[in-house]
């Protein structure tokens, strides 16, 4: 036997039922626009039937219905696409950084145009060339010691905005690690919210979603594991792990560092701050060491020259090859290898010769300003160092003060007292001029010109800047379509919010109608009978 | 199936605009710089050629501008050697009219007096300057090769000319990878070193004869001037190959100029044709998809419900 009242019962529950799905049809309308937000949906389900307890059955047949009630509001969420976006947004973040970084190699490069090295290069063996033709002349002298020293400042100036370039990156670095501590602790608070929260039987579903948005997030700067346990997400890079339940670690750029170890077997394997310092310990240091061998090459890498027949050089000289030689007093000898040029000598027959790059071959010759002196370097260090690097290279002040200490001749008139270097000799301003085709050996051992040198940096920069571009798009295009499903499945839609508002709007107004149509039959009940004989 | 809602097809059309106004964007500088090849990972492969032809181009324009140097010092060589054939010629002719013994002492006197002239004007041809640089001694062109003191006359005492030696040093000008040339020649090679037929020796032969009336030892003195003039023209012939080898090189240099450019801008070069047409299409698609766009983002079931 049900309760007269049964059924108002019923309806109450209807529309409380219904009222809670069009509440969260609410929600969802309001959150469609908001990042990471999934779409939440009431699970409803029949009431339990009510079977009368007593001794006996009731002798209605049948179960009576008690209505609808809700058990949760769910997330509509699948973790295997979280995990895949996540892998996939960690190579986007790496990738990104890498070809961010090349982009910016490229304009340090500025190639082609007509301001990079190559041009500085050119103009430099140009002015040489011209020398070569005046070598008496002051202009065409002050020319050589611009171009110099532009090719220099051009170096300096590279050189400088690679540093720029690793301190932006060291900066960027420590700046990723307070964001990824900031994700870090905001989950591990997340973790406990939303365990206190369901531990009291609710979902805590924004919560929720936070988590994951953070989670998503992190994954763009580390590569992150996520495992899923009753407190909460665990978090860890490689086999660090960095949130437990509560609790949080945090990271440092020397933390990542370490990770990153030497790039292949680190824990830290990919996302923003791999690129970081993938960029700065591969790229930028790459180019650097290459830049400084380049400029350290052409200063004072080992070069083949051969010294014409007739050339006289600065006494104590030393040549690595035999030459013959005609004494100041007339006798031929041969000159062996290694041995001090004696002076006055001159040579009987070309003779090959290795130098130590430009600074070597100048002071094989004889300056202008009227003394015997040898050539000095052309090329010298600013600030401390043993070695030219592209950093440090300068033209010799003092040959740039003195324009008439660039060495140009290789020969000299008269003997003893009165020997004095004969102006017009240019065949160490065109020995100079030709290197632009030596083969220099770099400090590496690599043998090539000074242009090669140059043209194999560029062109590797190229090949890789386009690989990170290809690899960033590859990424980005992944991450969407990873994307793309994900919203697929928990994205909210307006048409379907809308249908089930109608939907949900037509039950509360049905089950409004049939608690009006009880009413009724109780008034009627109640109003309208036993009133017989009255 | 897939469920598609709004904010994906958004997201979608979103990376779809992004991705055309790239490709416009590409094109659009393509255009402007009027290159393929704006950054080496453009054409990593082209940008080592490009580099290469670049400093070939360079190297190749200075190489032009030497050229160009050793062919106006070669014509300026050709020019002095002429005018020292003229003085030669004529020194020939006085020395012919000089040998003839009917000549009166008075007439032989005149002779001298006009081959002294010559001699004064060989000197002068010998100081020849080019831009400041005496051509006839080799790389010391900043001394005055024919310099002799003042006489007791006051006039310049020129006896010692035939003993002067000029400096051999070769100026040698770069005018083409490891090509050198030298473009000057001597003052010996011209008026002869300690050769016995050194025009200044002949020159002062003649005058001690013509002075001392003997016509004889002017007669003997034809042969010196016709070797020496001989030498003279195996030198003219000589800065004639040379000019004419430098014109060869010259012309080559010119044909490379223009196959390096040529190969250059094949390499960085954009086909106008072919990016105008490129732009177009790229401004078509995305004229299209913001329409598209313009059309999925306005409809929903909010519009249609009461």
């Amino acid at each position: 036997m049900t309760s007269t009242f049964h059924s108002i019962e019923t309806a109450r529950r209807s529309l409380v039922t219904q009222t809670a799905a069009l509440n969260t049809t609410g929600h969802n309308i309001a959150n469609a626009n908001t990042e990471g937000y999934t779409r939440q949906s009431v699970k409803m389900a029949a009431a339990r039937p009510i079977e009368a307890y007593g001794f006996s059955n009731s002798t209605s047949p049948g179960q009576l219905g008690t209505g609808v009630e809700f058990g949760s509001i769910e997330r509509i969420r699948e973790t295997f696409l979280d995990d895949q976006f996540r892998g996939e947004n960690s190579s986007l973040g790496s990738w990104t950084i890498q070809s961010d970084t090349l982009d910016k190699l490229e304009s340090i490069f500025n190639e082609p145009s007509e301001t990079g090295i190559s041009t500085v290069l050119d103009n430099f063996w140009k002015s040489w060339s011209d020398l070569s033709k005046n070598p008496e002349d002051s202009t065409a002298r002050k020319i050589v010691v611009q171009t110099s020293q532009s090719m220099a400042d051009a170096l300096n100036y590279m050189s400088r905005q690679l540093d720029n370039l690793d301190t932006d990156l060291a900066t960027n670095i420590s700046v990723k690690a307070t964001e990824i501590n900031g994700y870090l602790s905001s989950i591990a608070d997340l973790n406990e919210s939303i365990f206190r929260i369901e531990s009291m039987g609710d979902k805590a579903n924004d919560l929720r979603d936070q988590r994951d948005l953070m989670t998503d997030k992190l994954s763009k700067i580390i590569n992150i594991n996520v495992s899923r346990t009753d407190s909460g997400y665990n978090i860890s890079l490689g086999g660090q792990q960095l949130v437990q339940g509560f609790a949080a670690s945090s990271v440092s750029s020397d933390s990542l560092a370490e990770a990153y170890g030497d790039g292949v077997t680190g824990d830290l394997k990919s996302g923003e701050v791999y690129g970081m310092i993938d960029s700065s310990k591969r790229y930028v240091a790459d180019y650097k060491t290459q830049l400084n061998n380049m400029a350290n090459t052409i200063a004072t890498g080992a070069v083949e020259i051969t010294l014409p027949k007739g050339s006289v050089m600065p006494a104590g000289t030393i040549l690595t090859n035999d030459a013959s030689i005609i004494q100041a007093d007339g006798t031929t000898v041969t000159l062996a290898a290694g041995d001090a040029m004696p002076p006055g000598a001159t040579l009987n027959a070309d003779v090959k010769t290795t130098v130590n790059g430009l600074n070597g071959l100048h002071q094989l010759g004889y300056t202008l300003d009227g003394s015997l002196n040898p050539g000095k370097p052309l090329f010298t260090i600013t600030g401390d160092g043993s070695t030219i690097t592209a950093g440090n290279i300068t033209f010799n002040p003092e040959i740039a003060a003195n324009t008439d200490l660039l060495a140009t001749s290789l020969r000299t008139t008269g003997t003893g007292a009165s020997e004095k270097v004969v102006k017009g000799n240019n065949t160490l301003a065109l020995l100079i001029a030709n290197q632009h085709s030596g083969i220099f050996t770099a400090p590496t051992g690599i043998k090539g010109t000074p242009n090669t040198f140059y043209k194999t940096m560029v062109g590797q920069l190229g090949v890789q800047s386009q690989e990170a571009t290809r690899q960033t798009e590859n990424s980005n295009y992944l991450v969407q379509q990873v994307d793309a499903r994900r919203q697929s499945v928990s994205g909210v839609s307006l048409d379907e919010e809308m249908s089930n508002m109608l939907v949900f709007q037509h039950a509360y107004s049905a089950a409004a109608r049939f608690m009006t149509t009880y009413d009724e039959m109780l008034d009627k009940l109640i109003n309208a009978t036993g009133t017989v004989g009255r | 199936m897939l469920r598609v809602t709004s904010n994906m097809m958004n997201a979608q059309l979103l990376l779809n605009l992004n991705r055309n106004a790239r490709n416009m964007n590409d094109t659009q500088l393509q255009l402007a710089t009027g290159r393929k090849l704006n950054k080496p990972s453009d054409d990593p492969v082209g940008i080592t050629y490009s580099l290469r032809y670049r400093s070939e181009l360079s190297a190749n324009s200075q190489y032009q501008e030497n050229v160009d140097d050793a062919i106006s010092w070669l014509e300026f060589n050709d020019t002095v050697l002429m005018q020292t054939g003229d003085v030669i010629q004529r020194l020939r002719e006085l020395s012919v009219q000089g040998a003839n013994g009917t000549n009166s002492q008075e007439a032989l006197n005149s002779i001298n007096a006009e081959v002294k002239q010559l001699k004064e004007q060989l000197i002068d041809i010998a100081n020849s300057q080019f831009k400041g640089k005496y051509i006839f001694n080799g790389q010391q062109y900043d001394v005055q090769p024919y310099q002799f003191p003042t006489g007791p006359d006051g006039t310049l005492d020129t006896s010692t000319a035939s003993s002067i030696v000029t400096d051999d040093g070769l100026l040698n000008y770069a005018v083409g990878d490891s090509v050198q040339l030298p473009i000057n020649i001597t003052g010996n090679e011209v008026f002869g070193g300690q050769d016995g037929d050194n025009i200044f020796a002949v020159i002062d032969n003649i005058s001690t004869a013509l002075v001392s009336g003997d016509t004889s030892e002017v007669s003997s003195q034809l042969g010196n001037i016709d070797t020496r003039y001989n030498k003279l023209l195996a030198v003219q012939a000589e800065v004639g190959a040379k000019s004419n080898r430098i014109e060869l090189m010259k012309n080559r240099l010119s044909d490379l100029e223009v196959n390096l450019t040529d190969l250059q801008a094949k390499t960085e070069d954009g086909d106008y044709a072919e990016l105008l047409t490129q732009s177009k299409i790229q401004e078509n698609i995305y004229n299209a998809s913001l329409s598209v766009g313009a059309k999925i983002i306005q409809n929903s079931l909010v519009d249609f419900i009461r």
